[in-house]
């Protein structure tokens, strides 16, 4: 509970199961989702660094609220990239989108 | 240093001289273009200016000492520098004064030539461009700086000759010009890299000191100077590369004047007078250049004893005197040559602005038409010209004849009778075509007066008349300036010779010593005349030289001895037929089937590395992150 | 209070709610990858996410879990629901898995975990020499616009070209329906 490892393999845990989601998902907003968990997987990280390591505690919440925004961020374009998607497919399976094979 | 540079009157005027011609170039090509009228009067301006620039100089260095030189570095790579700037000797400061007053004079003489010329005002930027680049590379203080803007006069040649872009011929004689006088310039070129390599500097003054004797071998100098004779040969239209010369007569009048005559020609000259130290060290390249000198006089002076061409004449006696200036100075006169430069410039320049005056005047450039239309009705021109082929022929006591006896003089000087023997004889032969010429402007068989009635014709009324006698005037007054100073430029010899090469210089001795000399050449000189007067002037003369009865010879002169032949030879048989075909075959086969192949080769992977493109997305992330994954084990552990 | 206070040790008290963060966290995980119902995997993002804010209040910094439960929670979380509307109409029957895929996703999942795991326990990880302990919200303010400005400008950038870049991506596929 007070240790830097028990955060660190929390997050690494947690990046490793939205890879997982990203992998195994078909539907677009199933990666989305999974993309989340992996970002949240970095703030616990930054946050985790911030705790017991870094000479100022300000700067990993700094990152942290950066995250959110880029979390933000991404979330709008992802969205939005999937509804364009969905028109040009009337899908969002990801595996139906396979105009550029070789 | 700036403030040195506008408080010392000597590097301003130098500098404006030289550069005020550039800046007109690029305003009348940038702005001035539509505006004929205004580009003809910026470039006369800027000439004018440094015109008055040029004898300032000319005028404050007369008691010169010690040359002036400034310099400032326009290119630092490592250990070369590459200065800019210029040297003012007495040969320099004389060369400068020739461009600038023949260049004022044909710029004024061309507002009447040119007239009404669609191109009047690319005319005009091309005119200051020459005059910048001529009288930069007259001032150059270092070889470096001379080759470039050697290639810049060549280039306005090139311009300039290929004026009348619309005519087939004029751009191949401009193509024909560029290319054989490159062949020259990449001699040139390989000379001072020889130079630069093993004396470590082009400058031209540390070129002719001593230093050079030390520093390098014989042969090496040698070589060095026969490769940098190569430039002359280009320039000049020595043998083996004169027949451009004649070509570039398509060019209009005015400017064969100026370029191929008179001044860019000369240039060749007076580069082997700015290094002739560097040269006379080397006693067989001087001997070579005697020979080459030779050949070309007398070659180039058969050839304009059989054509009817006004300009061609003058051209093949441009060459010839050329030749015979390369004689002057390989014979060891440096101030033979330099002054036979000088007032050629002048009478040359005369002989081809009067030409202009009948070609323009008569449509055509044949003399016996010309004479026929009754050519001898225009005075100025016709006088002049007369005074011209006078001096050209080195009859006293015109400017030629004092120049010509010096060079005779340092030929006789020679152990070799030869080169004393040749001199004379091109001595009888140029009296002898230049007066076939006048005699048959001046006493034509029969008289046309066709022409007049025609001219009347499409001169609209007396307003066109009038305008036709300003142009008239227009050209003749440069005409008149420059026959004055056909006569009088003569009698400048001694202070001439006291200004280039100082009061102590040898060139007195010969006068006295080859006394004989001077009566044999003015015989020799006035029985080409008369042979001439017997040929082509007296009543009932058959006008039919006697070369032209005797048809292979004639016809051998004609085809200006078939060297053009031979080269056109050369060019079909070898470069075309083996050398152009091997590269062709080596580009379509190797280089481009090495091209396509790579092509091919690209196209083929792709279609074939496409399989591994599934479109899905997925699979490429697993195996980006599989890669991850396991270069990171690889490093970690 | 006092008699709750010898009962339970605060710090075993501490421990257990950090258990079930922890626990809240991955069962949100698990819950928000693996359903096939595109419902349930916004549910369990939600409560991952709630758990993750727990670990936040753990790591010292309860303005940060704050912002968590407000941004994501509140703000992406929802508009990721409103996307539902694109998926599969849930009455409709589920594609079946395909566990080549699922396989291969799971293996380099674990191979992840494992690089992750190997670098976490293999390097030794040193604290600063000198540490401040000033957690407040008004430093954080503080830097934000004075050290961290120019981040906090770029970052709003990014947030208004995402916003534009939403709009014209959208808008675009209106414009051209296949």
């Amino acid at each position: 509970m007070s240790s830097l490892y028990t955060y660190l393999f929390i997050a690494a845990l947690l990046f490793s199961l939205g890879i997982f989601g990203v992998f195994q998902r078909r539907s677009l907003i199933g990666m989305l989702i999974a993309i989340e968990l992996m970002l949240n997987a970095a703030s616990i990280n930054f946050m985790a660094f911030n705790k017991f390591l870094a000479p100022d505690p300000i700067v990993g919440q700094i990152y942290t609220l950066f995250i959110m925004g880029i979390a933000a961020a991404e979330a709008a374009i992802a969205l939005s990239i999937i509804v364009a998607l969905f028109r040009r497919l009337r899908s969002i399976n990801i595996e139906r989108a396979q105009e550029l094979r070789g | 240093m700036t403030s040195s540079f506008f408080h010392n009157p000597t590097l301003l005027a130098a500098a404006v001289a030289a550069l005020l011609p550039f800046f007109t170039f690029a305003l009348i090509m940038v702005f001035t273009r539509p505006y004929p009228r205004l580009s003809a009067v910026l470039s006369i301006g800027a000439v004018s200016v440094s015109l008055i620039c040029a004898i300032f100089l000319l005028g404050s260095h007369w008691h010169l000492e010690e040359p002036i030189q400034y310099t400032g570095k326009w290119m630092i790579s490592g250990d070369i520098h590459i200065p800019f700037g210029f040297l003012l000797d007495q040969l320099s400061l004389l060369m400068l004064t020739i461009v600038a007053v023949i260049s004022f004079l044909v710029q004024v003489y061309s507002l009447g030539y040119m007239a009404g010329d669609p191109g009047f005002a690319r005319y005009y930027a091309f005119q200051s461009l020459f005059a910048w680049a001529m009288m930069t590379m007259s001032i150059a203080p270092n070889m470096l700086q001379f080759y470039i803007f050697w290639e810049l006069v060549g280039l306005a040649s090139y311009l300039l000759i290929g004026f009348y872009y619309e005519k087939f011929s004029a751009s191949e004689a401009g193509k024909k010009a560029f290319v054989m006088t490159r062949f020259g310039d990449i001699a040139f070129f390989l000379g001072l890299l020889v130079v630069l390599l093993h004396f470590g500097n082009l400058n031209i003054q540390d070129m002719n000191s001593v230093d050079v004797t030390a520093r390098m071998s014989p042969a090496l100098i040698t070589l060095s100077a026969i490769l940098i004779f190569g430039g002359v040969v280009g320039k000049s239209a020595q043998f083996p590369l004169l027949t451009w010369l004649p070509d570039a007569m398509e060019g209009p009048t005015p400017v064969s004047a100026l370029l191929h005559s008179a001044t860019m020609v000369a240039a060749g000259v007076y580069m082997f007078g700015r290094i002739f130290p560097f040269f006379s060290n080397s006693a067989v390249a001087m001997t070579t250049f005697l020979t080459i000198g030779t050949i070309t006089m007398l070659l180039a002076s058969t050839m304009a004893m059989v054509t009817r061409d006004i300009k061609q004449v003058w051209a093949y006696s441009t060459i010839s005197q050329l030749g015979f200036m390369v004689m002057g100075l390989a014979a060891g006169s440096y101030f033979a040559g330099i002054f036979h430069l000088t007032t050629h410039a002048g009478f040359k320049a005369l002989l081809f602005l009067c030409s202009g005056v009948f070609i323009h005047e008569y449509e055509t450039n044949d003399f016996f038409e010309i004479g026929k239309y009754g050519g001898r009705g225009l005075k100025v021109p016709i006088i002049c010209m007369t005074l011209a082929a006078a001096a050209l022929s080195g009859l006293p006591p015109l400017s030629g004849f004092f120049s010509k006896e010096a060079i005779m003089g340092a030929l006789a000087e020679q152990h070799n009778p030869v080169w004393l023997w040749a001199g004379l004889l091109g001595a009888f032969l140029t009296a002898y075509y230049s007066f076939r010429l006048i005699f048959s402007i001046l006493f034509p068989k029969k008289v046309e007066a066709v022409h007049q009635a025609e001219h009347g014709g499409h001169g609209h009324g007396h307003e066109a008349g009038h305008h036709h006698a300003g142009i008239y005037w227009v050209m003749a007054w440069p005409l008149i300036i420059l026959a004055t100073i056909t006569l009088v430029l003569g009698f400048f010899h001694t202070p001439l010779e006291n200004f280039l090469v100082g009061h102590h210089g040898g060139g007195e001795a010969h006068g006295g010593h080859h006394a004989w000399l001077l009566y044999v050449a003015v015989g020799l000189a006035l029985s080409g005349v008369g042979l001439a007067w017997l040929e082509f002037g007296r009543k009932g003369a058959p006008q039919v030289g006697f070369v032209e009865k005797v048809e292979p010879i004639s016809a051998l002169f004609a085809n200006r001895w078939y060297i053009d032949r031979f080269y056109r030879l050369f060019l079909d048989y070898f470069i075309y037929g083996t050398v152009s075909s091997l590269f062709t075959r080596n580009d379509r086969r190797v280089i481009d089937g090495g091209i396509d192949g790579m092509c091919r080769a690209t196209v083929g992977t792709g279609w074939a590395l496409s399989f591994l493109q599934s479109g899905m997305l997925q699979y490429n992330l697993m195996v980006m992150f599989a890669v991850l994954a396991l270069v990171a084990l690889y490093f970690f552990f | 209070m006092n008699s709750v206070q010898s009962l339970i040790q605060p710090h075993l008290l501490a421990q257990a709610g950090f258990v079930v963060v922890v626990a809240l966290t991955f069962a949100g995980a698990l819950i928000a990858v693996f359903p096939r119902n595109i419902l349930y995997n916004i549910l369990g993002l939600i409560v991952s996410l709630t758990g993750v804010a727990g670990l936040f209040v753990y790591l010292g910094s309860p303005f940060i879990a704050l912002m968590q439960l407000l941004i994501y929670v509140g703000a992406i979380c929802i508009s990721i629901i409103f996307a539902i509307m694109l998926s599969r109409p849930l009455h409709l029957s589920m594609p079946k898995r395909r566990l080549p895929k699922v396989g291969i996703a799971a293996g380099v999942g674990v191979a992840v975990f494992v690089m992750l795991a190997g670098i976490i326990s293999r390097t030794s990880w040193q604290p600063a020499a000198s540490r401040s302990s000033d957690w407040s919200v008004t430093t954080l303010g503080h830097y934000l616009l004075t050290r961290y400005d120019l981040v906090f400008e770029a970052i709003s950038l990014v947030l208004l070209v995402a916003i534009l870049g939403a709009i014209v991506i959208s808008g675009y596929a209106r414009r051209r329906p296949s």
